[in-house]
């Protein structure tokens, strides 16, 4: 049987230099996969190939076990795969479910009188959030009222009611508190519960280890390893974020000072 | 978990749902409220020191003068929503009257078309709407501020006005709209009014007391229901005691009609009646509050009312040191009677205003503490009413100002009691809410109806008087005015279209990403503010006969005005189309209030940046509570 979406030695030229080499995964229904890397690893190159923003020039990315390529973002949105960006899809001073149905507005009525159902489309954005385990207050208040954490997840819960089948979500931790990251990474779980494939991309390998079923780890456009997580324990993945030999060093001289901390 | 005794649960560790909100939330919350407040004040100010404003006649005039402005303020402010300027759109009806003219004039030589209105109706609206594409395409291909581009639009139609108008007609002016063929049949749908002079109705007060009544007692029921838990079961005692109320009230309302005027003992049947249906009304449908809580006034509601009573004794004094009969100039254009009415209903703002935000602070507290507020702000109206009952010479403001001033000081105490005997509703009733949408919709329908009905009737006793005030001349403009709100406040609210324009408002490149169409949806809203140029262009046309090279030219930063003094956010993503209506009401309220007043037409730009000012700086601060409040 093949993966919901495999990628074989991805590779990308911007000109003549290589943003992405060689990158190879899988992602399974119901299961997230991390994409681990710091600054300039190559994690937006990877987003936008799979977001049709660009096009791979090298390998192969295989959907259900086809061969394919987007064009364009509607292309890879037509075959499920959504995208979450760290800016957010979101009008902060539209309501919580005008933004949910934001551009695929539920009608009825014949044309002069073709109006938003909006007993229809609250209380389906209500429905769905609270099944992401997303206690909104009121689904009138504005999206600008609501917390990081918050938007993050009525992003999450509209890309998948509108039918992902892979989720894409950049960064989505990265500006919020311990807490609010904590929230974002049970909706990841709540999303995958549901059937969809996650890909996480994150720096941060405390936030992608409780989650993660697959780990890759990029460095400067480069794949270090694409493991399971039974083959990668927990501090393997840290140190192998922070580049390894260098944190042992760095470990080292901060603890000749003062207790140390690694990654994070 | 700390609970206020007015059932409303304070978000605590745990809890993390916010209370129930109530009325006056969701209407802080409307983006036209500093406007419709605004309006309100601005009306009673011109009410106090004009002399037709309040009769048909004045209610007509500014109306008429509102349309135009009207149609193209809710037009722009749409689009402002959309986060654009179209700074060629006053140009642009001075423009399409131009256009329409030229359409149908029959001059030889370098004359216009000769066509038949029929064809020139759609086919300016064809040209109009092709400007608003160029002016939109031009925005979205060049990606340039559409301030620069329509600015450049702008000097394009103004030039091309002035020598087009040179070129064919030879004058800086081109006129006879009247002498294109079928003008008789538009000019019915376009340039008609409706006078109404010899419409006798002996019983129109009787109706508009009655209507303004039955409309209020909806609105109070629709409030009810806003606001109480609903019981699970109905209680008759408490429906019985409410038609008692209400036939009370029916005959309190014919006493005092028969009594002509103020007669105590009607005045204490109606309040008694009211109070009863009142009361009533809460027993058959609703829980009885368990906990009345304490009587704890701190600093923070205290405060606020003695503001109030400062203010309240500054207007009575400032009635009592000026002579209101004295009608001579003390200040430049002021006379003492009128200095005497801006400062009298100035201080009065100030106190309704402080007393609002005790009330608002009270309800933090306790229900008994806010219905002991609403209640002394119930005796206070009440007594203001009869001061001004008893110190006004004028006619006008004995009668009407009293009336008014009693019938809220009514509700406000009945509102009172309620608040103390009844329990407020803590979470979402959707069947409650949709109940009380439509009562209150009724009530206003009729209320509406009862307002019409005074301004469309006269009495014989009014004609008698030769008061030339009544005789009311109603333009079609104004049907024109009503007609576009209501249908834009319609596609903004209800469609798709709507909830895309405010999204391409907030943050175009979201609304992108999700897959709004972002450019047509602008390049519709410019189209959409030529078309409103155009039925503005037409409107001048058949009005004016004649059209100025320079008709237009300098109105686009009116309607602006006029949209953002209605609450809509310069930058986009924010604001009402009824705003823009009430804005355009302001505008016209105040051009038309200064020249009834008798004073320098000058001022007029002195008082609408005032104005301007004030509102947005009233809607910033209304907005940040209407959010922290959220």
């Amino acid at each position: 049987m093949s993966s919901l979406l495999e990628l074989d030695n991805l590779t990308k030229f911007y000109g003549n230099i290589i943003a992405l080499e060689g990158v190879t995964t899988t992602v399974e229904a119901g299961e997230v996969t991390c994409v681990l890397g710091d600054n300039g690893a190559g994690k937006s190159t990877f987003i936008k190939i799979l977001a049709g923003v660009h096009t791979h020039d090298a390998g192969e990315l295989r959907l259900d076990g086809k061969s394919v390529s987007f064009p364009n973002p509607r292309a890879s949105l037509a075959e499920g795969i959504a995208t979450v960006y760290q800016d957010l899809a979101m009008v902060p001073l539209m309501s919580v479910w005008r933004n949910f149905w934001l551009g695929q507005e539920p009608t009825k009525g014949r044309w002069p009188f073709k109006h938003i159902d909006t007993e229809l489309a609250k209380g389906v954005a209500k429905e769905e959030l609270s099944k992401m385990g997303i206690d909104i207050r009121d689904v009138e208040q504005p999206v600008g009222t609501l917390s990081g954490g918050e938007r993050q997840s009525v992003a999450i819960a509209r890309a998948v009611y509108f039918g992902a089948r892979v989720l894409i979500l950049d960064e989505p931790t990265s500006a919020l508190g311990v807490k609010q990251s904590g929230v974002v990474l049970k909706y990841i779980l709540a999303a995958r519960d549901r059937g969809l494939g996650v890909i996480f991309i994150t720096h941060n390998p405390h936030h992608a280890y409780p989650v993660g079923d697959r780990f890759i780890v990029l460095n400067r456009g480069r794949s270090m390893g694409n493991f399971a997580k039974a083959d990668l324990p927990r501090e393997e993945l840290v140190q192998m974020m922070a580049g390894g030999a260098e944190l042992d060093q760095l470990t080292h001289e901060l603890e000749s000072n003062s207790d140390g901390n690694g990654g994070n | 978990m700390t609970t206020t005794a007015n059932g409303e649960t304070i978000p605590s560790a745990g809890d993390e749902r916010l209370a129930y909100r109530g009325v006056g939330q969701r209407m802080l919350i409307r983006p036209e409220i500093v406007g419709m407040l605004a309006a309100v004040l601005l009306y009673m100010f011109f009410w106090g020191v004009t002399q037709p404003f309040g009769t048909a006649g004045g209610v007509a005039t500014v109306l008429d003068v509102s349309a135009t402005l009207g149609i193209m303020a809710v037009a722009v402010g749409i689009l402002m929503i959309g986060g654009e300027f179209d700074l060629s759109s006053g140009a642009m009806t001075g423009a399409m009257g131009i256009v329409i003219i030229l359409l149908v004039k029959e001059t030889g030589e370098l004359g216009g078309a000769g066509l038949s209105y029929w064809i020139a109706i759609p086919l300016s609206l064809a040209i109009a709407l092709g400007i608003g594409w160029l002016n939109g395409t031009m925005v979205e291909r060049t990606a340039l501020p559409s301030f620069i581009v329509t600015l450049a639009t702008f000097f394009v139609l103004r030039g091309l006005k002035l020598a087009g108008s040179k070129i064919i007609v030879d004058q800086i002016q081109v006129g006879r709209a009247d002498e294109g063929r079928q003008y008789e049949f538009w000019q019915n749908i376009f340039g008609s009014s409706w006078e109404r002079r010899d419409h006798i109705w002996e019983a129109r007060d009787g109706v508009y007391t009655a209507l303004c009544i039955f409309g209020g007692i909806f609105i109070l029921l629709a409030l009810y229901e806003f606001s109480f838990r609903r019981s699970s079961i109905l209680k008759p005692k408490g429906l019985a005691l409410l038609l008692v109320g209400f036939v009370g009230i029916g005959a309190g309302v014919g006493l005092l009609h028969i009594l002509d005027g103020t007669d105590w003992l009607a005045m204490l049947v109606i309040g008694v009646s009211a109070m009863l249906a009142g009361v009533g009304l809460g027993i058959w449908r609703y829980e009885t509050v368990p906990d009345r809580g304490s009587l704890t006034l701190g600093p923070t509601v205290l405060q606020p009312i003695g503001k109030a009573f400062g203010f309240l004794a500054a207007a009575v004094a400032s009635a009592l040191f000026f002579d209101s009969a004295n009608d001579t100039d003390i200040l430049p254009f002021v006379t003492e009677q009128g200095l005497r009415a801006i400062l009298f209903l100035g201080f009065l703002s100030g106190a309704i205003v402080f007393s609002l935000v005790s009330l608002s602070r009270a309800r933090m507290v306790s229900p008994v503490a806010q219905g002991t507020v609403l209640g002394l702000t119930a005796v206070v109206t009440f007594a203001v009413a009869l001061f001004i009952q008893s110190e006004s010479q004028s006619a006008k403001f004995r009668s009407e100002l009293f009336g008014m001033l009693s019938i809220l000081a009514l509700i406000l105490a009945v509102w009172a009691v309620a608040l103390l005997l009844f329990e407020s509703r803590r979470f979402e009733d959707q069947n409650a809410d949709r109940t009380a949408r439509r009562v209150a919709l009724l009530g206003g329908v009729l209320a509406i109806a009862g307002v019409l009905t005074r301004l469309l009737f006269s009495i014989q006793a009014e004609i008698d008087a030769k008061n030339p005030s009544v005789l009311a001349t109603f333009s079609i403009r104004i049907v024109w005015f009503v007609l576009f709100t209501a249908v834009m406040a319609y596609i903004l609210r209800a469609t798709p279209f709507g909830s895309w324009v405010y999204a391409v408002g907030g943050n175009k490149e979201a609304a992108r990403q999700i897959g709004v169409p972002a450019a047509r949806t602008k390049t519709q809203l410019f189209m959409l503010v030529a078309g409103a140029a155009w039925l503005v262009g037409i409107l001048l046309a058949f009005r004016l006969n004649t059209i100025q090279a320079g008709t237009g030219n300098g109105l686009e930063f009116e309607y602006i005005i006029a949209a953002v003094v209605g609450g809509t956010l310069l930058t986009g993503g924010y604001g009402s189309v009824f705003g823009a209506a009430i804005g355009a009401l302001i505008m016209a309220m105040s051009k038309q209030g200064i020249s009834f007043a008798g004073w320098n037409t000058d001022w007029r730009f002195v008082f609408l940046g005032g104005i301007l000012l004030g509102a947005v700086v009233a809607n910033g601060y209304v907005r940040k509570i209407a959010e922290s409040a959220r």
